[in-house]
């Protein structure tokens, strides 16, 4: 089942500083967007909007038909959206079966207690981002970049979301990396994962998305498809500055 | 939960050996026992909020007290039987449990062990000061009913007791939810963001830990007959509690038990060559050279000479 994301009038402000200015779209259910823009754009605020890491100054943002802005974080996920971090953040001490284990886990102490762990579903999830199963035992000290990336798309899709936000998830990997976890959200797409995904790898992100939304200064400055969001005389402006 | 037949057999082995031990040592040694049991109960109950959640408490006689005061007042003054004091002494130490966890939502690292520590500091006084009719103020009690009489009850007593909150908080943190405390230690934020609601898993924790400690609290009210605020709310007395947690192996529940152990014996056997204070110098310097070689305690080292020998055969 997919879901649909619908931000109205989102309103972040910092102090003096407008992060995000009167940002409205919608992500159908099912679809893929892509989210760009310069450096200190906004993009990141967004998300963190979304997942209730930051409230917004005002607006609304719906999941489906609920509004979920005033919801916590983790209730937020439990309704659905779920996202990765620009820098990811594993369990250091933990093995990546028990990093994935987390993400498995009920929202109850009880529910904790007294079911064990789903070991088939880790390994499951683990495969799915391409680890092997001798993986499963390695911790994030012995990881490289591009294996904490998948850790973290591991845990994040281990929530069982409906609505994914991407951040930055292609940085730091290989030519190689890249295409797995492209061919990974494509898959996702295929199985009806709606998708916001945020990358400065606009190559990579060109062929995972339906459309594109351009913001600068928090707010937004393009939308539609993807190559005419690119050709838009304002995005290339913001991205190289004024001609 | 990844429970062997052998977990168990080393539990029965180690319950077997140290309900034969009075039969091999003498009753001093057992009344030393005694204090490393209690010890090892705080060390685990400070272990269950501070070791996994990374909520490191410097205040932990604050839960300790509350559970001992309770049930030395209830017995003293209102003549309640011990039977039904421990029991309100453990509630009240969890109640006193919510008041810890409050500044937990919010704060976290130094911030939060400096509340702690002004917590301790603060019963201490309220003690004295409020209701000293009721407190015995500065001086404490002294009579109290005891559960047991002489070395060899007393050291079973607190065996049960040690062992049963020991296997207890075993079984439970080898489950999701230890998974899910230790995580809280290694990155709050990823915790909520994998959908789980921290502040319940850390009422949890401190509810939990609280639990112990009133127990463990009440029954050492009860084994020594008397209590005294000064040696109860005492800044050695945190820091042996830690110690005996870090040194030994936080974040497990073996560990504390090994550290408890370890502190107690070294303190009394340097006890005859340096009967002061400066017993401690010795035993802060043994604490940090075993923390400086093995950050994750004596069980690590344990292990990992088990692990050698079963490399070698």
């Amino acid at each position: 089942m997919s879901m649909s994301l619908t931000i109205t009038n989102l309103v972040k402000k910092f102090g003096g500083l407008t992060a995000t200015n009167d940002l409205s779209f919608t992500i159908e259910a099912g679809q893929s967007v892509g989210l760009i823009g310069p450096n200190g754009a906004g993009k990141t605020t967004v998300f963190s909007q979304v997942m209730g890491e930051h409230r917004q100054t005002s607006g609304s943002i719906k999941l489906g038909s609920e509004e979920i802005s005033s919801l916590s974080t983790p209730a937020r996920i439990r309704r659905g959206v779920s996202r990765t971090y620009q820098v990811p953040r594993p369990f250091s001490d933990m093995t990546v079966a028990e990093n994935i284990r987390v993400g498995l886990m009920p929202d109850s102490v009880l529910g904790m207690i007294l079911k064990g762990a789903n070991t088939d579903r880790e390994l499951e999830l683990a495969l799915s981002v391409g680890f092997s199963e001798d993986d499963l035992e390695r911790t994030p000290a012995e990881l490289s970049m591009g294996d904490l990336r998948k850790l973290e798309m591991a845990r994040t899709m281990a929530t069982d979301p409906k609505v994914m936000l991407l951040d930055e998830v292609f940085a730091g990997l290989t030519v190689a990396e890249i295409a797995m976890i492209s061919d990974l959200v494509q898959k996702m797409r295929a199985d009806g994962m709606t998708f916001l995904i945020v990358s400065h790898d606009l190559k990579a992100l060109e062929p995972l998305v339906d459309t594109a939304i351009a913001i600068n200064y928090g707010s937004m400055i393009a939308e539609g498809s993807y190559g005419d969001v690119m050709a838009s005389d304002a995005v290339r402006a913001s991205y190289l500055g004024e001609a | 939960m990844g429970l062997r037949w052998y977990h168990f057999a080393a539990w029965a082995a180690f319950v077997g050996f140290m309900f034969l031990l009075p039969e091999m040592v003498s009753k001093g040694t057992l009344r030393i026992i005694i204090f490393a049991n209690f010890l090892a109960v705080f060390a685990i109950s400070w272990d269950v909020l501070s070791g996994r959640t990374g909520y490191v408490s410097f205040g932990h006689p604050f839960l300790i007290g509350i559970g001992a005061y309770t049930t030395a007042i209830l017995t003293k003054r209102f003549d309640v039987p011990v039977e039904i004091s421990i029991p309100i002494a453990v509630f009240v130490t969890m109640i006193g449990g919510l008041i810890v966890v409050l500044p937990a939502l919010r704060i976290k690292g130094s911030y939060f062990a400096l509340i702690t520590l002004a917590y301790m500091e603060l019963i201490y006084q309220l003690v004295q000061v409020v209701r000293p009719d009721l407190t015995g103020g500065t001086r404490g009690m002294s009579g109290l009913p005891t559960l047991t009489r002489g070395a060899v009850n007393g050291y079973y007593m607190s065996l049960t007791l040690m062992v049963i909150v020991a296997f207890g908080v075993w079984l439970v943190m080898r489950t999701r939810i230890g998974t899910a405390l230790s995580a809280i230690g290694m990155n709050e934020e990823a915790v909520k963001g994998s959908g789980l609601s921290v502040t319940r898993l850390k009422l949890f924790a401190f509810l939990l830990s609280a639990m112990i400690a009133g127990l463990g609290g009440a029954f050492y009210v009860h084994y020594l007959g008397s209590i005294a605020p000064r040696a109860l709310f005492d800044i050695n007395f945190v820091f042996t509690i830690i110690v005996a947690a870090l040194i030994g192996g936080a974040s497990t529940t073996i560990g504390p038990i090994i550290g408890a152990f370890f502190l107690t014996f070294l303190l009394e056997y340097l006890r005859p060559y340096l009967p002061g204070a400066e017993r401690y110098f010795i035993y802060g310097g043994v604490a940090l050279l075993l923390y400086m070689y093995q950050p994750k305690g004596i069980y690590e080292i344990i292990q990992q000479g088990w692990a050698r020998v079963r490399a070698r055969t």
